[in-house]
């Protein structure tokens, strides 16, 4: 059985064996080991410095494995890391876009790198709410409309696995919705969702499993719907 | 044509910026501009020493102008962006060298223009030879130059480190321009350094493609 995204529906969307990342001395992300199956939306929870976003990053392929394994839909983390970047969109605390080209020239771009030259810029523009400053250099706009225009960038990819960290921040209520709109679009094309944020609260309105890290270990992680508010307060406080 | 579409987009994205913001074009612009006249007026300004300060001039500018082609990314904190889109680093290269070869083009003209006036010499005579020469040199300061710009990129103290490493590998290339811009300019020829200018061009295009991309994956 495959679906639209021509993805086997039995393959992980994740496996990630003892991995973890080095920086100098300092372990960042440290054994972890989970499997995330499509269509599904982790949540990855914990205190500052906890290394959700070095796992993110490492899933991401934008930095490699100190040690450990894992691999996205079947392409491995390090060996596929081509593969597994057609397959994920990362999108990271800043927004990552060039002041002085305008929201469409910086839409245009991700798409002619992302091998989408055809790629509907406006309507995505309209989609994220930016028709209005399409033309508007990226420095005159809000950093919640920068967030937008992450988004879009990564929507655009039609990606497999989306990784999202904190991206509940800087947003207003119409962003957030975009947010659960994009990860909601993700799954149903059979793709997955990990969202890192320190707003488990709303993570959780979406998040089928729960990943609690902690100095870089997890601490916690299950089903979503058996984690209790007190477990998962203590967990994203680091106190576990 | 996939890979050549990515390298148009990233020297577009990077000439358009350029356009916008005027950094690099006005930083070496102005190099070149004080390097000309500071040598102009030490060492005279005698039609015979033209070829040594045209690329003197333009080896300072290139000098300051070629971690601008990187360093945009890093203070845009767009670099991780970039590097995770799909397919290979090496588009990325050819982009960004494309970009600085047309800027550093664009400087030569200019720079040949003022030295026509400042050195009285004839520069509309010898126009496409003396043009031709340039882009040899261009080409080759930019195949390494983009390299380099990559492997600064996250270095302490860059500006120390980029004329470390730029002057020597690009010094066969710059002796190979003086020579043959003299040549050209006394209307002799100078088949050795043409030999040199072009042999030094090719193995830089042939080798740095493959370490920007060893060195972006590190990055």
């Amino acid at each position: 059985m495959r679906n639209d995204l021509d993805v086997a529906v039995d393959t992980p969307a994740v496996i990630a064996r003892g991995l973890a990342r080095r920086f100098r001395v300092e372990w960042a992300v440290r054994d972890v080991t989970f499997v995330l199956p499509p269509r599904s939306v982790l949540l990855l929870v914990g205190p500052n410095a906890s290394g959700k976003t070095t796992l993110l990053r490492l899933l991401a392929t934008a930095l490699r494995p100190t040690d450990g394994c894992g691999s996205i839909f079947g392409c491995d983390l390090v060996r596929d890391a081509d593969a597994v970047r057609r397959l994920t969109a990362l999108v990271g605390t800043s927004a990552g876009a060039y002041d002085l080209l305008t929201a469409r020239e910086n839409l245009r771009f991700a798409a002619a790198m992302g091998a989408r030259p055809d790629a509907p810029v406006a309507e995505w523009l309209d989609r994220v709410g930016l028709t209005a400053v399409a033309d508007t250099p990226v420095r005159t706009l809000s950093n919640g409309m920068k967030r937008r225009l992450a988004l879009a960038r990564a929507w655009l990819s039609s990606p497999r696995l989306l990784l999202l960290d904190e991206p509940y921040s800087g947003l207003d209520s119409e962003g957030l919705t975009l947010v659960a709109e994009m990860a909601s679009d993700t799954t149903r094309r059979g793709g997955s969702v990990i969202i890192a944020t320190h707003e488990w609260e709303r993570g959780m309105k979406v998040a089928d499993a729960v990943l609690a890290l902690a100095a870089g270990r997890p601490v916690e992680v299950g089903p979503a719907a058996q984690l209790t508010a007190a477990d998962l307060a203590a967990a994203a406080g680091g106190k576990r | 044509m996939n890979g050549f579409l990515r390298a148009a987009a990233v020297a577009r994205k990077d000439l358009l910026m350029e356009w916008r913001g005027r950094q690099t074009i006005t930083a070496t612009g102005m190099v070149a501009l004080l390097m000309i006249l500071l040598l102009g007026f030490v060492l005279g300004s005698e039609p015979g020493r033209a070829a040594a300060v045209l690329w003197v001039a333009l080896g300072f500018a290139a000098i300051v102008g070629i971690p601008r082609i990187t360093q945009s990314e890093v203070e845009q904190q767009a670099l991780e962006t970039l590097l995770l889109y799909p397919g290979s680093r090496e588009h990325l290269y050819w982009g960004k060298g494309a970009a600085l070869l047309l800027m550093l083009s664009a400087l030569l003209v200019a720079l040949l223009l003022l030295l026509g006036v400042l050195f009285s010499v004839d520069v509309w005579t010898h126009g496409g030879a003396l043009l031709g020469v340039g882009m040899l040199g261009i080409v080759g300061l930019s195949a390494i130059g983009t390299l380099l710009a990559a492997l600064v990129l996250h270095v302490r103290g860059r500006e120390l480190l980029m004329p470390l490493l730029l002057l020597p590998l690009a010094l066969p290339v710059v002796l190979g321009c003086v020579r043959l811009t003299e040549a050209i300019l006394a209307g002799t020829t100078s088949a050795p350094w043409l030999l040199v200018l072009v042999v030094f061009d090719l193995v830089y295009l042939l080798v740095c493609p493959i370490l920007f991309e060893v060195v972006m994956d590190e990055a």
